[in-house]
């Protein structure tokens, strides 16, 4: 069965159409990468998965998304509940202004997760343990997030969302501030977080899509060109526009 | 007299800027210029106007103090005190302008006459000098002119030289208020000692009877008379109400316009708040004195509490309201500039608005936001009229809101309303209060200046 | 708690957050809708005079004339129109007794005799006739008419008689009572008297200080800013003076007092209770609002547009005078207007240089002893006659007038010639 199904989707910034007409299924426990060039709507469709489009005043959302074959654009979805099921890892890092601990604590707490101080505890170590910061950071949990180096906020970030096992993951170009190397752990965490969660990254690099993902969607001008497999995509495109945006003709 | 020169330097310099420019046109006929002819006008207009007038201004400045000492000269040799030689001065003018009424003595006609002799000499050798400085300072620029001077140049310094003069107004300003205050303060603590003042425990200012200048100063007159801790603690407890009223309005209302509201309420009610901030101080004074002092005590009256129509709290509370609208959009602007990428990852987790906002945003904003309350205290302890207005002038220590109590400020007021008599203490007493609350907001406006400072810098 | 639950309380929280956001701006609407309000209802009432008609009887022998010859101007002039008046008062009850005759005469304003007589002098011809003559009512009648007094509390505590308020009911059955504009409020000088008291001597005040605060403060701010954001090197200094700036902004209004009462009177002795050195007091504390809004508004300007003009080879101060400052003028100048209205609006300071003094003529020139309307409030309201409360909310409403004028003109400037830079 298909994780997410997305059918239909119209999204409007004010009088501006920024995506049209978008059908795509999503499996479970695969990575999903969406490319295509910048403004071509990836971000806004990601955004779309977990309502993240509410917190923009002028932004208009109709069709229909699907998860776990539950429309989550009804009116009275709880957006609350929902993003406590599908977390989000920003472009840039966005570590709260707060300690280590009180990073990764924040989600459980708010949701009740934790009953005791020891089993918070417990959540924090695995939750930066899946994240691959344990190691580095056990010693200085009580600092401040802020003060770790751009590839630690971006994985403290991630253990912040996996702390409250979200079924799904939405990523939006993690690495883009990253270096190559904390790119790499990145992308290795990525793999290992396949098994828990279903993946949704979008990503500038095509190489990023190439070597993480299962499956791609190519974007372009706000609509959704083509979907399939990675490995089709990247060789046997259909699309003549996949193609050219695949050779680096344009984009 | 004095408006006659004035106008003279003007008129002439105005009038060498065509003379400067007519001989730089002549001179353009045939030789090339090094810049357009109006700077040479310009250039002959400052040389004409700028020294003459620098002159004049000096001269102004320092004539009454120069007349004054040789009127004197022939009396201070007597052994008489400053303000002895003070009084006999101002009678000698009042004399010289036939406005005197008191007893006259040869001494007072004779020093009333060298007075106008003296007036006369520095009236016309002030035209004299001042003209023949213009007419030589025109004449030397009027000959440098020709085709290869430099005149953009210098004009464009003289200007830069204005501007930087006028930059300077600012550090002229506080310096002036340090040494106003400075000044009476010291004098105030030669006869006060500092300690009685700042642990004093009481604050009866009218005890303090204008003294006749002549008579010697008896500093045991003045004991326990000018002890400020009454009015210091009034001053903190009044701004400690104002704080209640205004922080949780203010803040509320000012996270609640950053987060919530709608583009149309923020449109129509945040000016309508800052309207608050418009209406002038007095006005709320007398709202205050007017509505709010007689309501509480009649509410106090009906509940059985002996409310006073001056009370702490009418003043406080009335303050607070005018305090709202400070820290309402300082507060909202301090939260609008937290990244909308921690709102975004809040949210992400499945957070409510109100979690977000209590847990992430007030978090990352608070330094900002004691930075607003800071400038809001320092809003309260300065301000003047309500307190004058609707709080008690009596200095009482007490902790009881319902009572009156009396601020820093309200005393300075009580002090100098009427007439002043400088070299007195209790005159010097309203301008040591004065530098308390120059330093007590100075520190507080320096702390929350570098703090919302720092705190921009980092979300810039 | 089981999650279900716990998701309606964190629902509840956030639903109880936003009632206090919400209530505390309604509260900060309401304090100024109460406020104005009682403004507005204490005051309009001020706009109004009472007066009283009661009918004159130009008689010559009343006024000791020669009833053959018409009076000529310096006739009338001479005459005694103080005798003339309580004669003319009696007339209202011709059986009243002395005391009954005194308060007669203090149902009308002091200036009766003036009135009386220039009645007569502007109309000659009603000599020897009986006229109606318009008076103006004291103000403790002029306060029963409006309803400002309470009529039904015993006489010993009011300040109109039971004799006083037969007389005057009688006078309003006949129609001879009639409120009016009142025009004198505008026109005339501070008085002892509530109901002859204007604001035409502290609005002269007021405007005197701020046409010397405006000369003062606008062009030295304007350089200085210039200065600053144009000229000046990055070093310590110039960092010295911008936080000299933004604290001196931020310094207690009354401290501004302070320094023109030690600075301004005592050393240079400049004269005492005059818009001049309120003005210049004023200027000083106006000073920093408009220098940090015209580098505000320099920083604006795009550094495009100075590059372009020196790529013309223009020399930086030609830059600067030519294309910056113009530029930058709108926001300039609504910063003026703001700092004006500020300055319009205090009192601390002018108090502390005596501003405060009775002054019951109009000034002519910044150099005469003025109020200022602020002051003036401040003024009235320490007084304990209640005929001044509603002056004073009047002339709050005056003075709130001009300050919404100004920022009015302010935002029009802004909106209207502030360049956009995008």
């Amino acid at each position: 069965m298909n994780k997410i199904e997305a059918k239909n989707v119209d999204v409007y910034y004010g009088a501006k159409q920024a995506l049209f007409d978008i059908n795509m299924d999503i499996e479970a426990n695969k990575v999903t990468a969406l490319i295509g060039p910048s403004g071509c709507g990836k971000s806004t469709f990601l955004r779309c998965l977990n309502r993240m489009n509410d917190v923009i005043d002028i932004c208009k959302v109709s069709g229909v998304v699907k998860i776990n074959d539950y429309d989550i654009n009804q009116k009275d979805t709880d957006v609350v509940r929902l993003r406590e099921k599908v977390g989000m890892i920003f472009q840039k890092p966005n570590p709260f202004p707060k300690t280590i601990y009180e990073n990764i604590s924040y989600g459980p707490e708010i949701h009740g997760i934790a009953q005791s101080k020891s089993e918070m505890d417990n959540i924090v170590e695995e939750s930066l343990r899946k994240a691959a910061l344990w190691e580095e950071v056990k010693d200085r949990i009580h600092e401040p997030g802020t003060g770790l180096s751009g590839g630690q906020q971006q994985r403290l970030c991630i253990a912040r969302t996996i702390s409250i096992k979200p079924e799904v993951i939405l990523m939006d170009e993690p690495c883009s501030a990253l270096d190559p190397i904390a790119t790499a752990q990145i992308e290795e965490l990525i793999d290992e977080l396949r098994k828990e969660h279903t993946i949704i990254i979008v990503t500038h690099s095509m190489s990023q899509a190439a070597r993480v993902s299962q499956n791609t969607g190519f974007f372009h001008l706000g609509k959704l060109i083509e979907v399939g497999s990675t490995d089709k995509i990247f060789k046997n495109p259909t699309q003549q526009q996949t193609q050219d945006y695949i050779t680096g003709r344009f984009g | 007299m004095n408006s006659v020169i004035f106008l003279t330097i003007v008129l002439l310099a105005l009038s060498s800027y065509f003379f400067g420019r007519k001989k730089a046109i002549l001179i353009q006929s045939n030789k090339r210029l090094t810049a357009l002819p109006k700077f040479y006008g310009y250039y002959l207009a400052i040389w004409c106007g700028a020294p003459a007038f620098l002159l004049y201004a000096l001269w102004s400045i320092f004539e009454p103090s120069i007349v004054r000492f040789f009127i004197l000269s022939d009396y201070s040799s007597q052994g008489l005190l400053e303000g002895e030689l003070n009084l006999f001065y101002e009678k000698v003018k009042s004399l010289s302008r036939n406005q005197y009424s008191g007893e006259l003595t040869a001494e007072l006609q004779r020093s009333a006459e060298k007075y106008l002799n003296f007036r006369d000499i520095a009236k016309w050798s002030k035209v004299v000098i001042v003209l023949s400085l213009l007419i030589a300072s025109t004449g030397y620029a009027y000959t440098k002119i020709s085709n290869n001077t430099k005149t953009r140049e210098p004009v464009e310094i003289f200007l830069k030289g204005v501007f930087f003069l006028s930059s300077l107004a600012a550090i002229l300003t506080t310096i002036g208020i340090i040494f106003s205050l400075l000044f009476q303060t010291i004098e105030f603590f030669q006869v006060i000692p500092l300690f009685d003042f700042v642990f004093g425990m009481h604050w009866y200012p009218a005890k303090a009877f204008v003294r006749d200048a002549s008579e010697a100063l008896d500093p045991s007159m003045y004991s326990d008379t000018f002890g400020a801790v009454p009015i210091f603690a009034g001053t903190f407890f009044i701004a400690l109400i104002a704080m209640c009223v205004a922080i949780p309005i203010g803040l509320l209302s000012g996270i609640y316009m950053a987060e919530y509201a709608s583009k149309r309420l923020r449109q129509y009610a945040k000016p309508v708040i800052e309207i608050l901030a418009g209406i002038p101080t007095v006005v709320y004074g007398f709202f205050a004195a007017l509505t709010v002092g007689p309501f509480l005590k009649d509410l106090g009256l009906s509940l059985g509490l002996e409310v006073s129509a001056e009370s702490a709290l009418a003043a406080g509370g009335v303050m607070g309201i005018m305090i709202i609208p400070f820290i309402s959009s300082l507060s909202d602007d301090v939260i609008t500039s937290v990244p909308q990428n921690l709102r975004d990852g809040s949210y992400a987790m499945g957070a409510t608005k109100s979690e977000t906002i209590k847990r992430v945003i007030f978090p990352a904003a608070l330094p900002g936001i004691v930075g607003s309350i800071l400038l809001g205290v320092s809003r309260a302890i300065g301000e003047t009229m309500i307190v004058v207005m609707a709080s008690g002038l009596a200095a009482n220590l007490t902790l009881n809101p319902l009572e009156s109590t009396s601020t820093i400020t309200a005393q300075i007021v009580v002090i100098l309303i009427g007439d002043q008599q400088f070299g007195d203490p209790k005159t010097q007493a309203a301008f040591a209060l004065g530098l308390s609350l120059f330093i007590v907001t100075l520190v507080l406006n320096i702390v929350a200046l570098s703090v919302v400072k720092k705190y921009r810098e980092k979300y810039e | 708690m089981n999650k279900e639950e716990r998701l309606i309380k964190r629902y509840k929280a956030e639903k109880r957050f936003q009632f206090y956001g919400k209530a505390a701006i309604f509260m900060a609407l309401l304090f100024l809708v109460v406020f104005l309000t009682k403004i507005f209802s204490t005051g309009y009432t001020a706009f109004q005079k009472t007066w009283l008609v009661i009918p004159v009887n130009y008689n010559a022998d009343l006024l000791y004339l020669d009833p053959d010859k018409k009076p000529t101007t310096e006739d009338i002039n001479d005459a005694d129109f103080y005798e003339f008046g309580i004669e003319t008062f009696i007339t209202l009850d011709p059986d009243a007794s002395e005391d009954q005759i005194m308060e007669l005469k203090k149902m009308f304003a002091f200036t009766f005799e003036r009135e009386l007589k220039y009645y007569l002098l502007d109309n000659p011809d009603s000599f020897g006739k009986t006229v109606d003559v318009k008076l103006t009512a004291s103000d403790d009648l002029d306060q029963v008419f409006k309803g400002n007094y309470p009529r039904d509390i015993p006489e010993n505590r009011r300040r109109a008689s039971d004799y006083q308020l037969k007389i005057f009911d009688k006078l309003n059955e006949d129609g001879r009572v009639i409120s009016e504009f009142n025009a004198s409020f505008f026109t005339n000088a501070d008085s002892r008297e509530a109901e002859l008291a204007g604001i035409a001597s502290s609005f002269m005040g007021s405007l005197f200080s701020i046409l010397v605060c405006l000369s003062i403060a606008f062009p030295v701010a304007l350089l200085a800013a210039v200065y600053l954001e144009e000229f000046a090197p990055k070093n310590r200094f110039t960092d010295f003076i911008e936080v000299n700036i933004n604290n001196l902004a931020a310094v207690p209004s009354i401290v501004f007092g302070l320094l023109g009462l030690g600075v301004l009177l005592a050393v240079f002795g400049l004269p005492r209770s005059t818009p001049l050195v309120g003005g210049i007091t004023l200027s000083l504390m106006t000073l920093p609002t408009i220098i940090i809004a015209a580098r505000a508004s320099l920083k604006a300007v795009p550094p495009s547009i100075r590059e372009a003009a020196l790529a013309m080879g223009a020399s930086k101060m030609q830059t600067t005078m030519h294309h910056t400052v113009p530029l930058a003028l709108p926001g300039t100048l609504s910063g003026t207007i703001i700092g004006l209205a500020q300055a319009l609006g205090e009192t601390a300071p002018l108090i502390l240089i005596g501003m405060v003094a009775f002054v019951n003529t109009i000034p002519g020139t910044p150099m005469d002893p003025a109020a200022s309307l602020p002051v003036q409030i401040y003024i009235w309201a320490e007084s304990a006659e209640r005929g001044f409360v509603e002056k004073v909310s009047a002339c709050i409403m005056v003075l709130l007038f001009f300050l919404i004028f100004m920022n009015l003109g302010a935002q029009l400037i802004r909106h209207k010639f502030e360049k956009k830079w995008n």
